[in-house]
């Protein structure tokens, strides 16, 4: 469950490991040095300022971007040493949930809650369920849960904000993964769909025994939702500490002092 | 510090670039330079004692020939026409698609993902050599392969249905390559990062969102396709464009209108269809840069969503059946035999005329010849594109829905007035059809009635073609202007004349510019339409050398014309990039 990780399970292999990294852009450092892990069963906010690293941390974690220093583990494997397949096996097991959603407009809501399993197809499935859709059973079950089932076949592009990041939560969900990154996953939503959709994050991790890595801007949520802080100011990492130990002035602290 | 200095006192040189002027008196030295090629300040250019012939040509309108035995050769031409072009999109099409999914970067990365901190990509292989396959097909005008094919095929619907196919092939290979690169990738990445396929992630993450696109400049292709059948008729590869160049040539101008009226219907309901797929779509579809790389591939529009209601929307969904039932019925209608691609005979006269065109005569007298039809050729599409931009610009705002319709900027109150917009609008939407359905080579012809022949008639008659593709373009740029501005400045209480000065014009304007020189590059192939009835430049020397039988002059010819685009390619670009700063 969502409550600092399974008990004795630091013997485990952890399912991220991140020794000493850096990632540099060219001449702009936007990580330094930074060295955590994440168990089985944890919920970890990513918290810091615009620019403070963040999503090129999050990009590490399932593996679209590689460090330029220092070795990031998933699972147990370092993502820099492992060829394209296996490096796609890995990535199967690493959902994530974008602010920006990623839905392709003019395809249909059931497509897309398929990209999750587009990992699991080989490509002449995938091709074909273009034309006729594969695991139909598997998308709507994901999408019952998530609250929306009746619009299945609607395209992508006639569906609200809220709705789309609904889709975008099923699609994660029917992917089935061991670990959920979720990158600002409300930033673009109200408040009342921010609550459902942070609920829902918290409901996958807690009924699945997930793990969850989500950067959130919204510090409130941090308390009520998460059980684990790491805060990121300019690349470096700032504190790593269980939401308990957290306190508003290092949350302060970390907007505003520089 | 300095730069603050720079931008208070600008450098003379910098004050140069900027300023609008100086390009103004390029352009009227190039054109008193274009007119004097043209022999317009040396002898007299207008005929006028064909004025009698002219004028009967024009009545010959009122009167089209419409007896049923003409008729049904006029019916026969005209699904003649439509059916080249429908099988030469189809062709084109698939080397489109196949050549544009070979040649589009996105894809070969997503199969040869380059590896980390590897020194040399190796996708760039394969993707550098399709691209470079690619060029040449490009760089030759429909009507030189039709030429060449003819050479080969004699009078077979393959000769049409191949050259369309091939050029367009290649160019729309180029297009939807470029396409491709351009959607935005973030859903692909997300596809992949998720551990799908590289070619999955293809098709859901990235195919889908570049489809519209596709679709929209496949259907621009598709009203090309329909003049540049007419066009390739008019060479001999049979159609409404040869029966309009045999009456012509017996002088029976009624069966010339009938047969004129043939193809102003036809083309006139493709770019009817064509113009309401692409505007239910939200875009235009017609690349700006067909065949250079530029800053702004579309041309500015603002990207509306597509349409989900209505004609348009059912025409839309309707569109890709209703392609494919034409395209078995033009099958059906020519019946292109296949087999003579392979026939023995056709590999023969294939090898022959291969080995005749090397090695290409280069010798100082030829270049010379070159010097000269590349001047001619220079000179006719510098008159003809005055003629078809000012003539472009003055009629794409009466022809655009938004200025001259009710409720447009232009439209006024009253029921009369609402009439005359209606009526303004239909005429210069026909003149503009008839201007462009007519073949170039055919008003060449016309143009020979009153004025000598020589460059001027070809000009002539290749602007006012122009004129009714770039006014045509023109006025759906002015239709899918940002309409916030205009409104904006509507709202503080502006009249007409003021919102069309300041907020259409300035807005407008540019686009025009891009337009222009793009179609500049285009009318420089294509003056050899004009040019192979005798106006004169390159095209009039492939006539030549082609009767002399003289291949190895052609293909120097053929070189001639495409270091001529590709320098015209280039100072074309790099006007329009100075253009724009």
């Amino acid at each position: 469950m969502c409550g600092g990780g399974l008990k004795g399970s630091k013997a485990l292999t952890p399912i991220f490991q991140l020794e000493h990294v850096s990632v540099r852009y060219g001449e702009v450092a936007a990580l330094t040095d930074v060295t955590f892990s994440v168990h089985s069963g944890e919920c970890v906010a990513l918290i810091g300022p615009s620019g403070a690293g963040k999503s090129t941390l999050l990009s590490l974690l399932n593996g679209s971007l590689f460090a330029t220093d220092g070795r990031v583990f998933v699972l147990g494997q370092d993502l820099a040493t492992l060829r394209p397949e296996a490096l796609r096996r890995i990535q199967r097991q690493i959902g994530t949930v974008y602010q920006q959603f990623h839905l392709v407009g003019n395809l249909k809501v059931v497509h897309n809650v398929n990209f999750g399993r587009l990992g699991y197809w080989s490509f002449p499935k995938a091709l074909f369920s273009l034309f006729r859709p594969l695991e139909m059973e598997r998308a709507l079950a994901a999408l019952q849960q998530v609250g929306i089932p009746e619009k299945i076949h609607a395209r992508a592009d006639q569906l609200s904000g809220g709705q789309q990041q609904r889709v975008a939560l099923a699609r994660v969900l029917v992917q089935d993964p061991l670990a959920i990154l979720a990158d600002e996953p409300i930033s673009s939503l109200d408040p009342k769909r921010s609550i459902d959709v942070m609920d829902m994050l918290r409901a996958l991790t807690m009924n699945n025994t997930k793990t969850l890595v989500a950067s959130v801007h919204a510090v409130e949520y941090v308390f009520t939702h998460f059980s684990r802080a790491i805060g990121l100011r300019g690349g470096r990492l700032i504190f790593d500490t269980p939401v308990s130990a957290l306190s508003r002035e290092m949350v302060q602290d970390l907007y505003y002092n520089e | 510090m300095a730069e603050i200095a720079a931008t208070r006192r600008p450098t003379l040189r910098l004050r140069l670039l900027r300023a609008r002027w100086p390009w103004g008196i390029a352009f009227l030295v190039a054109l008193i330079w274009a007119l004097g090629v043209a022999g317009a300040f040396d002898r007299n250019l207008v005929n006028a004692r064909g004025f009698r012939l002219f004028s009967r040509f024009w009545a010959a309108a009122l009167s089209p020939t419409l007896d049923p035995t003409f008729l049904a050769v006029v019916i026969d031409a005209t699904f003649q026409t439509l059916s080249y072009a429908v099988l030469g999109i189809a062709v084109s099409i698939v080397i489109g698609v196949v050549g544009g999914l070979l040649s589009a970067e996105i894809g070969w990365r997503a199969i040869f993902p380059p590896r980390r901190n590897a020194p040399f990509a190796l996708y760039r292989i394969p993707f550098v050599i399709v691209r470079a396959i690619l060029v040449i097909p490009r760089a030759i005008h429909e009507v030189i392969l039709g030429l060449f094919l003819l050479n080969i095929f004699g009078l077979h619907p393959l000769t049409a249905i191949l050259a369309i196919g091939l050029h367009f092939g290649a160019v729309t290979a180029k297009v939807f390559s470029e396409i491709l690169d351009e959607t935005p990738q973030d859903t692909f990445d997300a596809i992949r990062a998720a551990g799908a396929p590289p070619l999955s992630a293809f098709f859901y993450g990235l195919l889908p969102r570049a489809l519209p696109n596709l679709t929209a400049y496949g259907f621009y292709r598709f009203e090309c396709a329909i003049r540049s059948s007419a066009i390739l008729g008019v060479i001999g590869a049979g159609g409404l464009g040869y029966q309009i160049y045999l009456s012509l040539q017996s002088i029976n101008y009624n069966e010339l209108w009938t047969l004129f009226y043939a193809l102003i219907l036809l083309s006139g309901l493709t770019d009817l269809w064509s113009s309401l797929i692409r505007r239910s779509m939200g875009s235009t579809g017609t690349r700006l840069c067909v065949d250079v790389a530029c800053g702004d591939p579309t041309g500015g529009e603002v990207p509306r969503p597509p349409v989900q209601t209505g004609f348009a929307f059912r025409l839309r969904r309707w569109s890709f059946p209703l392609f494919g039932v034409l395209s078995l019925f033009s099958l059906l209608y020519v019946r292109p035999d296949p087999r003579i691609l392979t026939a023995p005979r056709t590999q023969t006269l294939f090898a022959e005329f291969v080995a005749d065109l090397f090695p290409p005569r280069l010798d100082a007298n030829m270049l010379e010849t070159l010097l000269r039809a590349a001047e001619a050729t220079l000179a006719m599409s510098i008159i003809a594109m005055t003629i078809a931009a000012i003539g472009g610009m003055v009629l794409a705002f009466p022809a655009a829905r938004n200025i001259a319709l009710p409720g447009g900027l232009g439209g006024r109150g009253g029921r009369a007035a609402q009439a005359v917009g209606i009526g303004v609008l239909l005429v210069t939407r026909t003149l503009l059809l008839v201007l462009r359905a007519i073949p170039a080579s055919i008003w060449a012809l016309v143009c020979l009635f009153i004025l000598y022949p020589g460059i001027f008639p070809g000009a002539v008659a290749l602007g006012l073609y122009t004129v009714g593709i770039l006014g045509r373009l023109m006025s759906e740029t002015v239709e899918n202007l940002d309409e916030r501005p205009l409104r904006a400045i509507k709202a503080g209480g502006a009249t007409r004349s003021v919102v069309f000065l300041y907020g259409v014009l300035p807005s407008a304007i540019p686009q025009f510019v891009s337009y222009i020189f793009y179609r500049w590059e285009v009318c420089i192939r294509e003056t050899v339409i004009v040019g192979l009835v005798g106006a004169g430049g390159f095209g009039r020397l492939l006539a030549e050398q082609q009767a002399a039988f003289d291949y190895r002059a052609m293909a120097a010819t053929l070189i001639g014309i495409m270091a001529l685009t590709f320098a015209v390619d280039l100072a074309s670009n790099t006007f329009r990039r100075a253009l724009n700063r």
